[in-house]
């Protein structure tokens, strides 16, 4: 199966299976309703399509293709830890579910049956105290005496940053769409609010935002062979943080009172932003980065190495 | 992605690429050590630096070999412009002409008028100015006013142009004039003429900028009688003339690095060992700058496809613009005092001198955003 099929097949499952409902049950936290179930049903479906093997190496499908996966999933906020399932399939043999730690934090550990550590090691045995990010995302620290060392790739941490980046791009085109149609039907003094110019004119803002996300996040992945993924990951972390805080922020002021109300689904994408814009380093970490490579080829060169020409 | 919004994926291709370090290097030999380099494509008129682009033939580079041009890619001619902005090279002179005033006749002009005027554009010898607004019309196009009369063998124009940069240091204008009535649409009655800025009946008178330039004017045009043949395209063809060209105006390079200066003088400044809070401004920067590139070169892409990528065009002007606008507004909190000279405080008045003009010429961030909202389907 090619990849575009492989997303029409995704598409049609997280269609499916994946509704404000079970994102509701799967949200962890203090509040009596977040009772963060897993979403035992979509998991099965998946693993019954075998969307939880995509980018893994017997699968005929590539590392990219997984970050294109990661990307719908984050446009349908799929309440699964399914970034971490295709990257610990890729990088890690073995059976069961396996989440990935950022440090000691990793999505759905209570559920998990491994934990690969972003500093290559892999836990099998594990206590686990729960937590969630503010998205009511399972968050839990992973607690263990004993693991295995593996080898990861020496740019984990960029992958792990991409998944957060295709997510993101897909989160913000949701919004988008969850806007233009919003404004379109939403009528105030006898019109659609859509035909007002403050209303067309954060929305078209928005839209760049999202456009530049989107091509930032392709342009990391198209970079993924290359020795410039790290640096393309490293602007598409800091670009689409950055445009997460904007596009969420036009997002809540179009849908007025009814998008700050739990029962809208608008806080599904604007939440998991806010949150997944901090994992894996937030924008600062990522300038800071490169910042530094631009410093150490010097302002006559800084060109070069952000045009991709260094002869 | 959803209906009017769509980047495509795209690469420089390897002969594109090819080109950069000859640009590179023939930049680092002609520019003087003490210019004081501009990323601006409207700052630097110079014709001794625009006839030596021109004999390397980087000019005109997309257009047929037997008008003088390269024959070549969007790509190629992407390659080099962006080479000679990051430089910050004077490019003012034949910019126009290359961009639009070419092009537009390319596709709409006469053989004899593609003869005449395209080889000295090529050539880095001849400039065009650009010929749209007027006193009472900026933004709304359509209300030009400045009218051609028909008279035997010619017309005869009257009225006022406005912001025309470099109409007094240039030979050619492109004015869009109305030869009839507007009719429903408002846009029909528009037609396009080149019109020889030392002409009879044609006045030019520089206008002060807030930098203390005189870069724009207003040009006047009294009994000004211009020939049949300097008439562009078919009368009342005017405004499907000056919409066509706007995805190449709009979404160049140009849109997103006139500042770029700045960033490279503010590296130098930094030094090798910049602080955390530095280190994060220019990582920053150059993040908001490859992605506007990645974005600029998906648009070239579609056009060397021969799409019409107008809103995402326009996106690009939006998102740029803004961006050039932020970049000094940035730095200069990291450079406190400087004395006069310091290469990084004369970068930074001077762009930030300039800045209002990055979001009002070629389509104010208003209109754009109208473009994008239609795009969208908002209106």
């Amino acid at each position: 199966m090619t990849i575009d099929l492989i997303l029409d097949t995704a598409e049609r499952v997280f269609t499916d299976h994946c509704n404000k409902e079970i994102r509701d049950s799967a949200e962890s936290g203090s509040i009596d309703d977040q009772k963060g179930l897993f979403p035992e049903g979509l998991w099965t479906v998946i693993q019954d399509t075998g969307l939880h093997q995509v980018g893994g190496r017997e699968s005929g499908t590539t590392l990219a293709d997984a970050f294109r996966m990661i990307r719908l999933a984050g446009k349908f906020a799929v309440p699964l830890p399914y970034p971490e399932i295709l990257i610990s399939n890729r990088f890690v043999t073995g059976q069961g579910l396996t989440t990935v730690a950022e440090g000691v934090i990793a999505p759905w550990a209570r559920r998990a049956e491994r934990v690969v550590t972003d500093d290559g090691q892999l836990v099998d045995e594990f206590d686990v105290v729960e937590g969630a990010n503010l998205a009511g995302e399972p968050r839990d620290e992973v607690v263990f005496e004993n693991s295995k060392s593996i080898e990861l790739p020496p740019n984990f941490r960029a992958i792990m940053a991409m998944t957060r980046v295709a997510a993101m791009s897909g989160a913000l085109e949701k919004l988008l769409e969850l806007t233009i149609d919003y404004v379109g039907e939403r009528k105030q003094f006898g019109r659609p609010i859509s035909g007002f110019q403050a209303v067309q004119h954060n929305v078209a803002r928005m839209a760049g935002e999202v456009a530049a996300s989107t091509r930032a996040s392709d342009a990391a992945i198209e970079a993924l062979d290359t020795d410039r993924f790290v640096i393309q990951v490293s602007a598409a972390k800091v670009r689409v943080g950055e445009a997460a805080g904007v596009v969420a922020e036009i997002a809540h002021q179009a849908h007025g009172a009814m998008g700050f109300t739990h029962e809208h689904e608008l806080h599904h994408y604007t939440r998991r932003l806010w949150a997944w814009r901090d994992e894996y380093g937030h924008e600062k970490e990522w300038q800071q980065l490169i910042g530094r490579q631009v410093v150490a080829v010097g302002a006559d060169r800084a060109w070069e190495l952000i045009s991709d020409c260094a002869h | 992605m959803f209906s009017g919004l769509d980047f495509e994926p795209a690469r420089l291709p390897p002969e594109a690429e090819a080109l950069r370090v000859g640009v590179r290097d023939f930049v680092e030999r002609e520019l003087p050590g003490d210019y004081l380099r501009n990323s601006d494509f409207n700052e630097g008129h110079s014709a001794e630096f625009s006839q030596k682009l021109g004999m390397r033939g980087w000019i005109g580079m997309t257009w047929p070999k037997q008008y003088g041009g390269g024959d070549r890619s969007f790509f190629e001619r992407y390659v080099v412009t962006e080479e000679l902005l990051a430089a910050g090279a004077p490019v003012s002179a034949h910019w126009i002409a290359d961009r639009q005033s070419g092009p537009l006749l390319l596709r709409y002009g006469t053989e004899d008028q593609k003869l005449k005027y395209l080889p000295p554009i090529t050539r880095g010898e001849s400039y065009f100015s650009i010929g749209m607004s007027e006193p009472d019309s900026g933004s709304d196009l359509a209300s030009v006013q400045t009218r051609a009369s028909a008279v035997d063998g010619g017309w005869i124009l009257n009225g006022t142009k406005l912001w025309s940069t470099d109409a007094h240091r240039n030979h050619y204008m492109v004015a869009l004039v109305r030869t009839g009535p507007s009719g429903e649409s408002r846009h029909e009655g528009l037609s396009q003429f080149i019109v020889d800025l030392h002409a009879n009946g044609v006045t030019v008178r520089p206008i002060k900028n807030i930098a203390g330039d005189e870069d724009f004017n207003e040009v006047v045009f009294e009994d000004c009688v211009v020939s049949e043949e300097n008439l562009v395209g078919a009368v009342g063809n005017g405004w499907e003339q000056v919409t066509s060209e706007l995805g190449y105006e709009r979404s160049g390079p140009e849109r997103f690095l006139s500042a770029f200066r700045v960033f490279v003088e503010f590296v130098r400044y930094v030094g090798a060992s910049p602080s955390d809070e530095e280190s994060a401004l220019i990582g920053r920067l150059a993040s908001h700058i490859m992605t506007l590139r990645q974005m600029s070169i998906s648009v070239a892409a579609m056009l060397q496809a021969g799409k019409n990528p107008a809103t995402e065009a326009a996106l690009v002007k939006s998102l740029g613009n803004d961006f050039e606008k932020t970049l000094p507004e940035l730095v200069r909190l990291f450079a406190p005092r400087l004395g006069p000279k310091h290469p990084l405080r004369c970068s930074l008045e001077q762009t930030l001198l300039h800045s209002p003009s990055f979001t009002i010429r070629g389509g104010t961030r208003e209109i754009l955003r109208g473009v994008i909202a239609r795009g969208l389907g908002l209106r």
